[in-house]
């Protein structure tokens, strides 16, 4: 079987092994590819004006070597990993980036890529961080800022007709998703939560339409495939930091559960919502990627009128979509993880535990350091957590 | 009798009132909370949320400058256990961990924990977060919804000081982002305490504040003057009754315009803060405020510490007499400081994110021979920058740093003894890059 012909499972393997692959190949016919590494950039105002939109990923497996001349140690080491690849030229092939403040030190490390791998094109959102009138008004003057710099930098213009193409596309990939996440609630589940990743980091290497043929081919397959995935009594929902490796879930599946849910920023965090056609296209995408995105980072005010706080009606209001996909999903237990010096998770972790007992949800909290040999101390805590659920 | 030993840093008496009125801002919290009246919890939030509050006669009060109090009276430990105890990462900020176990102790005492730094922080009525700078100073306050049942508003600010902050039309939806959102805060603040804003009050505080925060900008301008004739202690020690406005904003600024004459009579008679001024130093970011006699130790080694971070500092000067709108005007005063520091930014395009920046301006104007950058292992805000710091001053203006490790508030993180050792060493550091200044052309 040739490299080009290879579809399904198999194409989402070549492309875990080679992720730029497919965009390499598109740069020789002249297609730009833009970089991205977090979920709240509009991808669709990129597909709009034929750029590529490329997922920018960390290294479990690479020693951070260069990042540390700029950037402390006491950050995140994900984002460090993703600035040591830079500097290392893993990204040199890409013609932009365009770096939203999903945290604060993703924001940081945006400014600190400009100055020293300088992109011939950059752009940064400053995305605001509640969903208050103002703030919406708000994203949306910086979308219509974005949408110059690319027509700038491509020469062309983005038309509302292109746009709304665009934001087809990219909820017809968010369905698809979905699709493949309803093949987790059968127990067993018909695709594992590794190979879920697997198809995830695949996709987002690929151009839009690319990833959707992917997707329905990888469904089809699954749906008629024998070697699914065995029964475990344990079924989890995983929580948390941006899972953008297989070895934290690869070890939760090694030892007797299956990870059948998540919400995380490579997974269902970044696809379930879906982008509303609005009359003008820009107020659906603001209104999706500032409200609909469900993610600690966003300040979601609840009970404004309330002169009284009412805290587990606050967390229910943060929190009870967990609630709803440990019941769609048949969820007995959460892992909530964290990848070392994430504040934006981290704050929500004993709020979060608070929720899921109250809804009588098994949860252990695992903080890691975005590498695979620390995952083997968290083996053990692991274990003892699955025994605790049955 | 032997002869008491002469304090290797002249503090200024004209800091002392100023301090006063900080510590006072909670022994008046504490009153208004006996009295029945409204409390809040706020974050630094540049003044916006501030004078709205103050106009409507809320008392506040600021966990992060009481992190800061709770560290410098050694109290902070025990709260950062608690915090610890109840399941928080022990990685997250500080001042966060010391407020949440405060909060944690308040809730299951039902009243301010015995042995509080100060008075304490009485229960707030409301908590008002921030969107600036950091995660953190809205997550904190969201987090505290596990001890207290205070409704919560996170004031949206933007980030201008970036290159997209410069395209065409961004000026003016920033600022009316800034004003709408202040105004929706007012609407918020209304409803929740069932009060109307007296707005000609809030005229008046708007321009006392802008007052406040010019005279307080004139102050930091005189230490250029060599010798320095204010140190940075004393500036940690002002700093807080503008940046947190602790007291009504006319009474501060009258107590900022005597420290003014009081440095300006010390530059008249050519009197430093540190005896024979032999480094002058820049310090980045927050210090370690456990540990603060670190600075009188150097202070013996002539090192004089003549200017901090931007981010502490009042906005540079703006002429605003012709904005009609209070909000607006303080939205604009919000804005220049956000933006006021990055004019040499603005001008060659030279980008290094908005916190590291202003440093290159004021260690030129300022003339420091090195800076001191203080990582700290709990706060990503204060330090995620200072690599790209410490890479660019070198290029620019061949100014050395000396990276201490610390923490603002956990004691345990911060080894004085090793930095001073660091600290002996660096001088050599300083003189030869001095040399290599003169020899570049360079004023000093």
């Amino acid at each position: 079987m040739t490299l080009a012909v290879r579809e399904g499972l198999d194409r989402v393997r070549e492309l875990n092994r080679n992720r730029s692959q497919r965009v390499r190949e598109l740069k020789t016919r002249n297609q730009k590819v833009i970089g991205y590494f977090n979920i709240y950039p509009p991808l669709e105002m990129l597909t709009a004006l034929d750029l590529v939109p490329y997922g920018m990923l960390g290294d479990m497996n690479e020693p951070i070597t260069k990042a540390d001349t700029y950037l402390p140690t006491v950050v995140c080491p994900f984002l460090r990993s993703l600035l040591d690849l830079g500097l290392k030229g893993r990204y040199s092939f890409l013609d932009g980036i365009v770096m939203a403040h999903g945290c604060e030190v993703g924001e940081k490390i945006s400014h600190i890529w400009n100055i020293y791998l300088n992109p011939p094109y950059s752009h940064f959102i400053d995305l605001p961080h509640t969903t208050h009138a103002a703030a919406q008004e708000q994203f949306k003057e910086l979308l219509k800022d974005f949408k110059k710099t690319l027509e700038s930098f491509t020469g062309k213009e983005m038309t509302e007709k292109r746009l709304r193409e665009a934001i087809k596309l990219h909820n017809e990939q968010r369905a698809l998703v979905k699709e493949l996440y309803e093949l987790r609630k059968l127990d067993p589940p018909l695709i594992s939560g590794s190979d879920t990743t697997r198809v995830l980091i695949a996709i987002t290497g690929l151009p839009v339409e690319e990833g959707n043929e992917l997707l329905a081919q990888v469904i089809s397959e699954i749906k008629r495939r024998k070697d699914t995935p065995s029964k475990k009594s344990a079924r989890l929902l995983v929580w948390g930091s941006i899972i953008d490796n297989t070895a934290l879930i690869d070890m939760i599946e090694g030892i007797g559960a299956n990870v059948v849910m998540d919400d995380t920023n490579l997974g269902s965090r970044a696809y379930f919502p879906l982008v509303e056609l609005t009359e003008d296209p820009l107020d659906g995408l603001a209104h999706r990627y500032l409200v609909e995105l469900k993610s600690p980072r966003t300040f979601r005010p609840p009970f404004i009128q309330n002169k009284k706080k009412d805290y587990m009606a606050d967390l229910r209001n943060r929190f009870s979509y967990l609630g709803e996909y440990a019941r769609e999903w048949r969820v007995n237990g959460v892992v909530l993880q964290v990848i070392r010096y994430c504040d934006s998770h981290s704050y929500e972790v004993p709020g979060l535990r608070d929720y899921l007992n109250s809804i009588g949800l098994p949860n252990i909290y695992l903080e890691h350091d975005y590498s695979a040999a620390a995952l083997a101390q968290l083996k053990t805590r692991t274990q003892a957590f699955l025994e605790i659920i049955g | 009798m032997s002869e008491e030993k002469k304090r290797a840093i002249t503090r200024l008496k004209t800091m002392y009132p100023l301090r006063a009125l900080v510590d006072g801002m909670y022994e008046r919290a504490v009153e208004a909370s006996r009295e029945g009246k409204p409390v809040a919890w706020c974050m630094v939030n540049w003044w916006g949320g501030d004078v709205i509050l103050r106009a409507l006669d809320v008392a506040c009060v600021y966990p992060e400058d009481y992190g800061a109090v709770c560290a410098a009276f050694g109290a902070a430990q025990s709260y950062l256990a608690r915090c610890d105890s109840d399941g928080f990462p022990t990685h997250m900020c500080g001042y966060a961990r010391n407020c949440l176990g405060y909060a944690s102790q308040m809730k299951e005492l039902g009243k301010i924990p015995p042995g509080a730094p100060l008075v304490g922080m009485p229960k707030p009525t409301l908590l008002l977060g921030s969107g600036y700078f950091c995660d953190t100073r809205f997550k904190w306050f969201q987090a505290l919804g596990r001890y207290l049942d205070a409704p919560m508003w996170v004031l949206e600010m933007p980030h201008p000081g970036v290159r997209e902050s410069r395209l065409e039309g961004v000026h003016d939806h920033n600022i009316a982002f800034l004003v709408n959102e202040l105004k929706e805060f007012a609407d918020f603040l209304q409803e929740l305490l069932d009060k109307r804003i007296d707005w000609d009050k809030l005229d008046d505080l708007v321009n006392d504040t802008i007052e406040m925060n010019r005279v307080w900008h004139e102050v930091n301008e005189l230490r250029k003057a060599r010798p320095c004739p204010m140190h940075a202690r004393d500036f940690w020690s002002s700093m807080p009754a503008s940046l947190y406005m602790a007291a009504d904003p006319k009474e501060t600024a009258e107590l900022y315009h005597n420290m003014y004459d009081e440095v300006k009579g010390m530059i008249d008679n050519h009197i430093g803060a540190v005896a024979d001024e032999k480094y002058r130093m820049a310090f980045a970011e927050l210090p370690p405020w456990h540990s603060l006699k670190f600075f009188d130790q150097l202070a013996e080694r002539n090192w004089n510490f003549v200017i901090e971070s931007w981010a502490y500092h009042p906005p540079k000067p703006i002429d605003l007499s012709h904005v009609k709108d209070p909000l607006e005007r303080i939205a604009r005063l919000t804005y220049q400081y956000f933006s006021g520091y990055f004019e040499d930014a603005y001008k060659t395009g030279d980008w290094w994110g908005y916190f590291a920046h202003p440093y290159l301006e004021l260690c030129r104007d300022y003339q420091c021979d090195g800076i001191v950058l203080h990582p700290l292992l709990t706060c990503r805000t204060a330090t995620n920058h200072l690599m790209v710091l410490q890479d660019q001053l070198m290029k620019h203006l061949k100014i050395p740093s000396l990276v201490v490790e610390g923490d603002i508030v956990d004691l345990k993180l911060f080894d004085p003894a090793d930095a001073l050792r660091k600290a002996e060493s660096f001088e050599e550091t300083m003189n030869h890059y001095k040399r290599v200044r003169r020899e570049a052309g360079m004023a000093w």
